[in-house]
């Protein structure tokens, strides 16, 4: 469904991706773990072309990405669901109107039905009460499972988490990761989820991968991970940043 | 210096794009019926005040010094001049900058650091196409008008200085305002607001767009779009004076 071969990204003289392989099958969720500034986020923005690999190959669904052809990235991003580490809901609108707004001009749906798929998804994610405050309005977690809600709406094959539960307390943490299991079992999607939350990565992960040096070191199940040999893998499993 | 004519570069082919997305669909009729009402309706207030002072001070100034040479009958086509030429259309559009430029810029800055640029991206709707085009489009066209009414102001507080110190009527003071004014003055002046609109919103975009390092970058990215398009007003208006003279004197 996802394969990434041979992905290498630079900012300047700074390496971040050096030869990053993966391939996420269908209907699996794959956690990417690490450090900060080890290029997950990076991987993710190459998936959905917001970023450009110096070198290297993305195939979603078996279509390259390719960000000189707009056509195939328009159809990738169709199937592409994203939640970003701020939620990034648009702050001038509701939250009703962030997913009608998505709908009607990314998915050609009447706006009508745009509404009625708004208020689904929002009592779906726990907003049902909440579907016409402001973004500012709501707290961290709320906007979390608001932006969830977002990615969701347009019923998407492939869903990728930025640190998803970044920022929140716990118990919001958990439920979040919850509700991600909840929607990835329902809806049979495949996801990407980047965090160096192990809480999170254990509730939502089929597999997951430690990104270090630019590369996928140890990839597996996250009780192999866990009993991996390697000082650096252990010890984030110890100190999870 | 390298730095600054990479910036330069950067900003012409951004501004470049306009003229390519503005007549690509989809058209965003709301977006840009929102932005001409944040551009003109809102600015309304701010131009109408600034539009009756420089009237009134150009007039108390002058008047004086006309009064000396017993040339005050001269002060209708001074004002006139002076404000439909070079005053309304520059001071009104340094204003709106300061109220609009940064506005935007704070806008966009703070879309783009908190991913809201990246999300419409994502979405496939062109961030451009989306954000820039009407937002240009609404200065373009709305600058123009409000500098037609900062000058009629202007005229006018002229007028309330004349009346009040018993110097001259109405009728007089139209007459010689209107016989003083030609095409040559004010076609240019207006003329000249069309490029100070686009200035004004494409700079603030621009800056918006490249905002980056969170609530900081947004803040620099204000301050950066009214300096800018501040000194980008007055540079073009150069210009453009001595392409008016060419053309029309």
């Amino acid at each position: 469904m996802i394969e990434i071969r041979n992905l290498y990204k630079t900012f300047g003289s700074l390496k971040v991706l050096d030869g990053l392989t993966l391939t996420v099958k269908k209907g699996e969720t794959f956690s990417v773990l690490g450090k900060s500034g080890t290029g997950k986020s990076v991987t993710l923005k190459c998936i959905v072309g917001l970023l450009a690999a110096d070198a290297g190959d993305i195939f979603v669904d078996s279509v390259r990405v390719d960000l000189r052809d707009r056509k195939s990235l328009f159809s990738i991003r169709q199937m592409i669901g994203f939640l970003f580490q701020s939620g990034a809901l648009y702050d001038s609108m509701s939250i009703r109107d962030n997913l009608i707004f998505n709908l009607t001009r990314h998915h050609k749906v009447r706006h009508n039905e745009a509404d009625e798929k708004a208020v689904h998804y929002l009592t779906l994610v726990g907003l049902g009460r909440s579907v016409d405050k402001m973004p500012s309005e709501l707290s961290g977690g709320m906007r979390k499972r608001a932006a969830l809600a977002r990615a969701l709406v347009i019923e998407p094959r492939i869903l990728l988490y930025d640190e998803p539960t970044t920022g929140l307390d716990p118990i919001t943490s958990a439920e979040i990761s919850d509700l991600i299991r909840e929607m990835h079992s329902k809806f049979g999607i495949t996801g990407i989820v980047v965090t160096h939350d192990i809480l999170c990565a254990g509730i939502v992960s089929d597999r997951a991968g430690v990104l270090k040096d630019g590369v996928l070191k140890y990839t597996g199940t996250l009780n192999e991970l866990a009993e991996t040999r390697d000082e650096d893998v252990k010890g984030f499993f110890r100190n999870p940043l | 210096m390298k730095r600054v004519f990479e910036q330069i570069y950067a900003l012409t082919a951004f501004s470049l794009r306009f003229f390519r997305e503005v007549f690509l669909p989809p058209y965003e009729f709301g977006e840009f019926a929102a932005h001409l009402e944040n551009f003109g309706s809102r600015s309304f207030p701010l131009v109408s005040v600034i539009g009756l002072l420089m009237g009134l001070i150009l007039a108390l100034q002058t008047k004086p010094t006309l009064a000396r040479f017993g040339a005050e009958s001269f002060l209708p086509a001074m004002v006139a001049i002076s404000v439909v030429r070079e005053l309304g259309p520059v001071i009104t559009a340094l204003v709106v900058a300061g109220r609009v430029s940064s506005g935007i810029g704070a806008e966009i800055g703070s879309m783009k650091v908190t991913e809201q640029i990246d999300a419409l991206e994502v979405s496939s709707i062109d961030p451009y196409r989306f954000l820039v085009v009407p937002r240009v489009m609404a200065g373009t066209l709305a600058l123009p008008l409000l500098t037609a009414y900062a000058d009629l102001l202007g005229i006018l507080g002229a007028f309330a200085v004349m009346f009040v110190s018993g110097g001259m009527g109405w009728q007089l003071f139209m007459s010689s305002t209107i016989a003083s004014l030609s095409v040559a003055d004010i076609v240019p002046g207006i003329a000249k607001t069309f490029f100070f609109g686009y200035i004004i919103s494409m700079v603030g975009s621009y800056f918006g767009f490249k905002a980056t390092g969170g609530t900081e970058g947004v803040g620099k990215a204000a301050t950066t779009a009214v300096v800018f398009a501040s000194f980008l007003i007055l540079i073009t208006d150069f210009v453009l004076v001595k392409v008016g003279i060419l053309l029309f004197e």
